[in-house]
C-alpha cells in the first residue's frame, strides 16, 4: 500500500512544475504535506468544506500558483500546487495521472489524532494498513513487485525492432511495474535516459491511449514520444508491434493518403453554366475524381474545367486521408 | 515553367527514372510506368500553367493537335519543338526535339527500345484527354539510347 501511495506521491515531488502537495483528509486537514504553504491551508480547507460530499475536481487559482483538488477516495482529497505558469489542462492531467496510480490502493482512514502535514505520517498511514492486513487472514503477496522477468533467457530486444505510429496503441508490458517502482534499476536507467519524461509517459500508457494522444495530453511531439515508446518496448516495459507485425498490419489497414481538393473561392456567377454542376463540387473535399464520379462525367473534363477557373478562384487543397 | 538547363529537376527526374528501372523487369514496363508518371504529372501541369488558355476549347484536327503540341513546349520548355511532322504517318503527328530537356547528358548502352523521356509520352496523352482528344503517345527514338533527336509519336485513336 505505502509502497504504491509513495511512488504516487513521489511522481509529484519529482515534477518540476509541482511546487507542492497534501494530502488531505476529507475535513480538509493537511495529513502528508510536501512544500505546501501553510498559508494556503485555510483558503483549501474552506474550499472543501463548502462541496463536502460533492466535491469532484476543483481547481482554485491562487497567488502562488494553481492548486488542483482531487478526492482519492470517501477519506482522502489530493491537493496539488502547480506553477502558475502550467496550463489549466496540463495540471489537470497531471492530477489524474497521479489520482490513477492511487486507483486500487486501499488506503486506510485517518488516525484520530495526528500531528498536521508530517512527512512521517505516511509511516503511520502504513502502521495501520499492516496491522488491517495482519487482522485479515494471511497477508497476499505483495503486488507491487512482480515476479522477475526472466530477462536472460528471453531474446534481446533493441528499440529498433519496433514499429511505432500516431495511431499505434502501447499496452503496459510485463516489466511495467517494475519500471515505475522508485527503488529498481529499470527506473534509475529510465530516469537517467530521459528524466521524468520516461516516467510521465508511461502513466498515460493504459492500453486505449495511442501514440497521438499520448504525444497530445502532454504537449510533446510525437516522435519524442516514440522514441521513449521504443526504448520501453525493448525492456518489456511496453508492448508495441514488431517491425515484422507492423508490416502484416499495414496490409489490412489502409495508410493514410494525399490528395489534392479543388476548391472554389471565386465568384459563382461569372461561371459558365455548363461548368456550374463542377464547380459547385469543388469545395475542398472531394478530388477531382470523386466530382467527376458525383457529376457524372469523365475526370480529365473535371481537369479541365477546374483548370479554366485557376485564375478565377480555384485552388487545389492538398492534405492526407 | 522550366529552364531547359536545371541540374535540379533533371536530377529529381534522373533519380524517378533509376528507381522505376530498379523496380521493373523489363523495357516495355519501364516505358509504360515513366508514361504513367507522366500522366500523372500532366493534371498538376494543366491546372498550374495557361495551356488551357492558349489552346482552343476544341482540339479536332492534326493542325489542332500540333498547335496544342506547341503550346504545351512552349510553357514548358520556353521554344518550339525542332520537328512536328504531319505528313508521315498516317493518323499520327510526330513531334521530335534535338534538344531534349529529359535526357540531357544521360547516355545508356545496351537498352535499346528505352524510352528515358517516355514521361513527356505521358504528359501529352493526357493534356490532349483533357482537351477531349482520345490519343496514344509513345517515344519512337531518344538520344539516350543513341538517337539522333528524341521524337514521340502521337498517334490519335
Amino acid at each position: 500500500m505505502s509502497g504504491d501511495l509513495e511512488r504516487a506521491l513521489s511522481k509529484l515531488r519529482f515534477d518540476d512544475q509541482v511546487i507542492g502537495y497534501s494530502l488531505m483528509t476529507k475535513g480538509g486537514r493537511p495529513f502528508v504535506s510536501f512544500s505546501f504553504p501553510d498559508d494556503l491551508f485555510p483558503r483549501v480547507k474552506e474550499s472543501i468544506s463548502l462541496y463536502k460530499t460533492d466535491l469532484r475536481l476543483m481547481t482554485i487559482d491562487t497567488d502562488k500558483g494553481l492548486v488542483v483538488l482531487a478526492p482519492v477516495d470517501d477519506n482522502w482529497i489530493l491537493t496539488v500546487l502547480y506553477v502558475p505558469e502550467l496550463q489549466l489542462g496540463l495540471a489537470i492531467a497531471k492530477t489524474k495521472n497521479v489520482l490513477r496510480m492511487l486507483e486500487g490502493i486501499e488506503l486506510p482512514p485517518p488516525p484520530e489524532e495526528f500531528e498536521e502535514a508530517v512527512e512521517s505520517n505516511l509511516e503511520v498511514l502504513e502502521s495501520i494498513a499492516m496491522q488491517a492486513a495482519s487482522t485479515a487472514a494471511e497477508a497476499a503477496p505483495t503486488v507491487e513487485e512482480p515476479a522477475p522477468a526472466p530477462a536472460q533467457e528471453a531474446e534481446e530486444l533493441s528499440p529498433e525492432d519496433f514499429v511505432v505510429t500516431s495511431d499505434t496503441v502501447p499496452k503496459k508490458g510485463e516489466a511495467y511495474a517494475t519500471a515505475l517502482s522508485l527503488d529498481s534499476d529499470l527506473y534509475d536507467e529510465m530516469r537517467k535516459a530521459y528524466r521524468n519524461f520516461g516516467f510521465d509517459i508511461l502513466m498515460l500508457v493504459d492500453g486505449r491511449s495511442t501514440v497521438a494522444a499520448i504525444a497530445d495530453a502532454m504537449f510533446q511531439p510525437v516522435v519524442k514520444v516514440a522514441e521513449v515508446l521504443k526504448w520501453a518496448a525493448s525492456k518489456r516495459i511496453v508492448e508495441l508491434p514488431r517491425a515484422g507485425e507492423a508490416a502484416a498490419e499495414g496490409v489490412t489497414k489502409k495508410p493514410s493518403r494525399f490528395v489534392k481538393c479543388p476548391r472554389f473561392e471565386g465568384d459563382l456567377s461569372k461561371v459558365k453554366p455548363d461548368h456550374l454542376a463542377v464547380v459547385r463540387l469543388c469545395d475542398g473535399t472531394r478530388t477531382t475524381e470523386q466530382i467527376a464520379e458525383a457529376a457524372g462525367i469523365p475526370a480529365p473534363r473535371v481537369i479541365h474545367i477546374v483548370a479554366l477557373y485557376r485564375k478565377h478562384g480555384m485552388k487545389m487543397i492538398g492534405k492526407t486521408i | 515553367m522550366a529552364r531547359i538547363e536545371n541540374p535540379l529537376l533533371l536530377s529529381i527526374y534522373g533519380q524517378l527514372v533509376d528507381k522505376i528501372l530498379a523496380e521493373t523487369q523489363n523495357i516495355e514496363e519501364a516505358n509504360e510506368r515513366l508514361r504513367e508518371l507522366g500522366r500523372t504529372m500532366a493534371e498538376q501541369i494543366y491546372l498550374t500553367t495557361d495551356i488551357v488558355e492558349k489552346t482552343k476549347d476544341e482540339v479536332l484536327t492534326r493542325e489542332d493537335v500540333a498547335k496544342l503540341v506547341e503550346v504545351v513546349f512552349r510553357v514548358l520548355f520556353d521554344r518550339k519543338p525542332t520537328e512536328i511532322d504531319m505528313e508521315t504517318a498516317r493518323g499520327s503527328v510526330r513531334v521530335s526535339d534535338s534538344n531534349c530537356v529529359w535526357c540531357q547528358d544521360v547516355n545508356l548502352e545496351g537498352m535499346p527500345g528505352f524510352g528515358y523521356c517516355e514521361v513527356f509520352s505521358g504528359i501529352l496523352e493526357a493534356i490532349l484527354k483533357y482537351k477531349g482528344v482520345d490519343a496514344r503517345v509513345f517515344e519512337e527514338t531518344c538520344r539516350a539510347t543513341g538517337g539522333v533527336t528524341c521524337s514521340w509519336n502521337v498517334r490519335l485513336v
